[in-house]
């Protein structure tokens, strides 16, 4: 029991990391990205093929960063002069594309994936997790804090007004994708050595809806709301595991139920709390504190 | 001096400016009136640097601005508003205050991790400024509400205070006082007189005549997209033309 504690903990830490990388793209601005999943995914078959090559684990983890950041940035090239609806699209399509990709090209595995070396202790793994998401989180928190953070908002609320005020909306949505899929990334890389092993299964749509489940839940803007929401999404996923247990659901209704179950969470967010459950805070000037 | 020359631009067959010219200079306040649809926020759009001309050129000091490139144009010294004001409704008016300064040791990702110190600095330098800004407003009350919250006519005095925050050479007002009530809009008379006084280039679209003939040192007419007359408050009144398309018979 205490294991599958510790494997919980891990895993909603993994996901805080991907939440908190969505949050600085679309929390603060404005960004949809559909495909969250591919510099996940990216991280996490960098980490595999490095370690096919007997590469040790930081040469994978490298790896992973600068292919997130390279495809973030071709993906952003088209997506230049599009409005927020084509770039959804292009990233939800962009992640199917390496999902497909890495199914059908034998060496990435196929369905099968590959292996990874596994961490030998459950509380190092746990350790990495929580190092991980707290340099996430500060990264994360600096930024929201900061006058770049600041800037991104008005990007978010109008990009037009950003430009009129002189600044490139461009420059500064492709600072906040390198950062962000860089630390998405990240996040796979850890994940591959979690669990072992890679594959294109564990990286589709689904888990990309999943990240947005947790942001909505938890708190656009937020980034203790996002931690909130990811730790959220992920208990009532596993809770729900235990009652399709008791109740005898096939694992394929189960899987269904629990889509369904985040879908309903998101309309009635969308309905009757659309700020989160904790939301973003008013940056209030204290004059006196001067 | 701002100078717009032979400025023609059609929306597909639409000819929304045609061979439009005018000049605005420093240290005078220019208006530009005519009537709904004549082109009046097309041109300031093209100057703005939103939409690119067909045909024309404008150029500030004899500098051609760059066309399709609002963020290039702002960073040419010249500031604009939105007939609809355009603000970060859900942040503050002080953080609305602090983003129109365009230099900000903050906004760069390695000073934000690198550099602490010299962007807190520069930060509190900004906020010092802001706060100025929002006295001089008459805004600094509103200061930690979102700026979503506020009145129009608050609205559209936040967003001219914005662009002053980087100091602009030129500014290009559109339809500052519609809306607003008439304290208000003595308050931005005055305003514009200060910016005037101080050596700026300032252009203002507006429907309200008494504005016009308060603050403006010259007046250019359009009327479907042409420039019909050009002068000062007084001689556009008695054109003849102007007064048959725009200004209707006087009582
Ligand atoms: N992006 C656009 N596409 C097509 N037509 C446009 C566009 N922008 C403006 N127009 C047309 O150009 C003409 C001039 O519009 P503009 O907004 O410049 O008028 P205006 O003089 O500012 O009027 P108002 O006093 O009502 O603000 C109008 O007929 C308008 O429909
Ligand atoms: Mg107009």
């Amino acid at each position: 029991m205490l294991d599958f504690a510790i494997y919980c903990l891990t895993i909603i830490a993994v996901w805080s990391v991907l939440g908190l990388s969505l949050n600085i793209q679309f929390g603060l601005t404005g960004l949809v990205n559909f495909g969250q999943v591919l510099p996940f995914g990216l991280g996490a078959y960098a980490a595999a093929l490095a370690a096919q090559a007997g590469l040790p684990w930081p040469a994978g983890a490298a790896l992973g960063l600068v292919v997130a950041v390279a495809v973030s940035l071709m993906v952003l090239l088209p997506a230049r002069r599009l409005s927020q609806d084509y770039w959804a699209l292009i990233t939800l399509g962009a992640g199917e594309l390496f999902r497909l990709t890495a199914l059908n090209a034998p060496s990435l595995g196929g369905a099968d994936g590959l292996t990874v070396p596994r961490f030998a202790d459950p509380h190092l793994a746990l350790g990495a997790a929580l190092a991980l998401m707290a340099a996430a989180w500060l990264v994360s928190h600096r930024i929201s804090h900061s006058p770049f953070g600041r800037l991104l908002k008005v990007l978010r609320e109008d990009e037009v007004l950003a430009a009129t005020l002189g600044r490139n909306p461009v420059s500064y949505q492709r600072t906040v994708s390198i950062i962000a899929w860089a630390m998405a990334a990240a996040g796979g890389v850890l994940y591959a050595h979690i669990v072992g092993y890679v594959s294109p299964s564990s990286f589709t749509v689904t888990e990309t809806f999943i990240v947005w489940t947790a942001l909505i839940l938890g708190g656009p803007g937020n980034n203790l709301g996002v931690v909130v929401g990811a730790a959220a999404v992920q208990l009532l996923s596993v809770s729900s595991r235990f009652v399709a247990s008791w109740i005898d659901l096939p694992a394929d209704v189960l899987a269904n139920g629990r889509l369904a179950l985040f879908g309903l969470v998101l309309v009635l967010m969308f309905l009757f709390r659309p700020q989160g459950l904790v939301p973003e805070k008013k940056e209030v000037r204290d004059a006196q504190r001067r | 001096m701002l100078s717009v020359d032979k400025v023609s631009l059609s929306f597909g067959g639409f000819q929304a400016l045609r061979a439009v010219s005018l000049v605005a200079m420093p240290a005078s306040i220019t208006g530009i009136i005519g009537p709904n649809g004549s082109g009046k926020s097309t041109l300031l759009n093209v100057v703005a640097g939103v939409y690119v001309p067909d045909s024309g050129a404008v150029t500030l000091n004899g500098r051609p601005l760059a066309y399709g490139r609002p963020e290039q144009v702002a960073a040419a010294g010249i500031g604009r508003t939105f007939q609809v004001p355009r603000l970060a409704h859900r942040l503050t008016v002080f953080q609305n205050m602090m983003a129109g300064e365009r230099d900000q040791a903050g906004e760069g990702v390695f000073n934000l991790f690198l550099r602490p110190a010299a962007v807190s600095s520069r930060e509190a330098e900004i906020a010092g400024r802001a706060e100025a800004m929002l006295k001089r407003l008459g805004l600094a009350h509103k200061a930690n509400d979102y700026a979503g919250s506020l009145s129009g006519g608050q609205q559209k005095l936040l967003t001219m205070g914005m662009l002053l925050m980087s100091d602009p050479a030129v500014l290009l007002l559109d339809e500052p006082a519609a809306g607003v009530n008439p304290v208000l809009i003595e308050q931005q008379a005055a305003l514009l007189h200060e910016l005037k006084a101080e050596g700026r280039i300032v252009m203002l679209i507006e429907h309200n005549m008494e504005m016009i003939a308060n603050v403006c040192d010259r007046v250019f007419v359009l009327d479907a997209g042409e420039l019909i007359a050009a002068g000062t408050p007084a001689e556009i009144r008695a054109d003849e033309r102007v007064v048959r398309s725009y200004l209707g018979m006087p009582a």
